[in-house]
């Protein structure tokens, strides 16, 4: 059966370490997931909390939120965050100096096993799958 | 969720030992620190990241931005690292052909 688990964190830096901390312990409630895929989520929903965050800009008051939909099931963990429309489109661009966001997309792409953007009413939407028993190498995924 | 950064000289370079996770809260300091010491003068920078638990690409963006600071004052910043989970992050990012990587401190500041 799949258990849907939704959390929903300020949309400010020193909160992406709890989302990256709640979404490793679901992933760990069902056998399936090595360690080092865990490690791999974890990273993944770094990167989607962290473009969500630089989209929200930190100056709002109170800050605004971003959600986080796991669907727990017991071949796939599937996790969709949403942001403000744009979000994750900046993950596909460099925006120069040293913050090169080429690398988001580069880890996206290769440490899940499904990862796609989509447009939501509210604004945009990054949804990634990872397969419980499979493992994700780099270069595996369609662009 | 913590990040730690010490500065210790070897042999003519500065090493900097980070450790705790870098992500988009802890990056600011960790940029701060690279800044601070090219703006000290050094050229040689040595960056340890055997202590490190998570990094992402904010982080990395600050190894390069470190990187292109030091360089263009006709410097150089290496890495140490050793551990799988942060050579993988390297790799697929394509910044193992990037940077040089040293198995301890004492390789990256002996030659």
């Amino acid at each position: 059966m799949t258990e849907l688990i939704e959390l929903e964190i300020p949309a400010l830096p020193e909160f992406v370490g709890i989302a990256r901390m709640a979404v490793a312990a679901l992933a760990g409630v069902r056998p399936g997931l090595e360690y080092d895929r865990v490690d791999d989520l974890r990273i993944v929903i770094s990167e989607a909390c962290t473009s969500a965050i630089e989209a929200f800009g930190t100056s709002a008051e109170p800050p605004a939120r971003v959600r986080l939909r796991c669907q727990d099931g017991p071949d796939r963990l599937e996790v969709s965050v949403a942001g403000p429309a744009g979000a994750f489109d900046s993950a596909v661009a460099s925006d120069g100096d040293d913050r090169d966001s080429g690398f988001r997309i580069s880890l996206i792409r290769a440490l899940v096993d499904e990862a796609d953007v989509q447009t939501t009413p509210g604004g945009s939407e990054l949804r990634f799958v990872v397969h419980r028993g499979s493992v994700a190498h780099a270069g595996d995924l369609p662009a | 969720m913590d990040l730690g950064l010490d500065v210790a000289e070897r042999n003519g370079h500065a090493v900097l030992s980070v450790t705790g996770e870098v992500d988009v809260y802890t990056a600011p300091q960790f940029r701060e620190q690279l800044i601070q010491l090219v703006d000290q003068g050094h050229r040689s920078i040595v960056v340890d990241l055997e202590g490190v638990e998570f990094l992402d690409s904010t982080g990395l963006g600050v190894l390069v931005g470190g990187l292109k600071r030091v360089r263009s004052h006709d410097g150089d910043l290496a890495l140490v690292c050793t551990q799988r989970r942060i050579l993988k992050v390297l790799e697929i990012t394509g910044l193992t052909k990037v940077f040089t990587i040293h198995d301890s401190i004492d390789a990256a500041v002996g030659g």
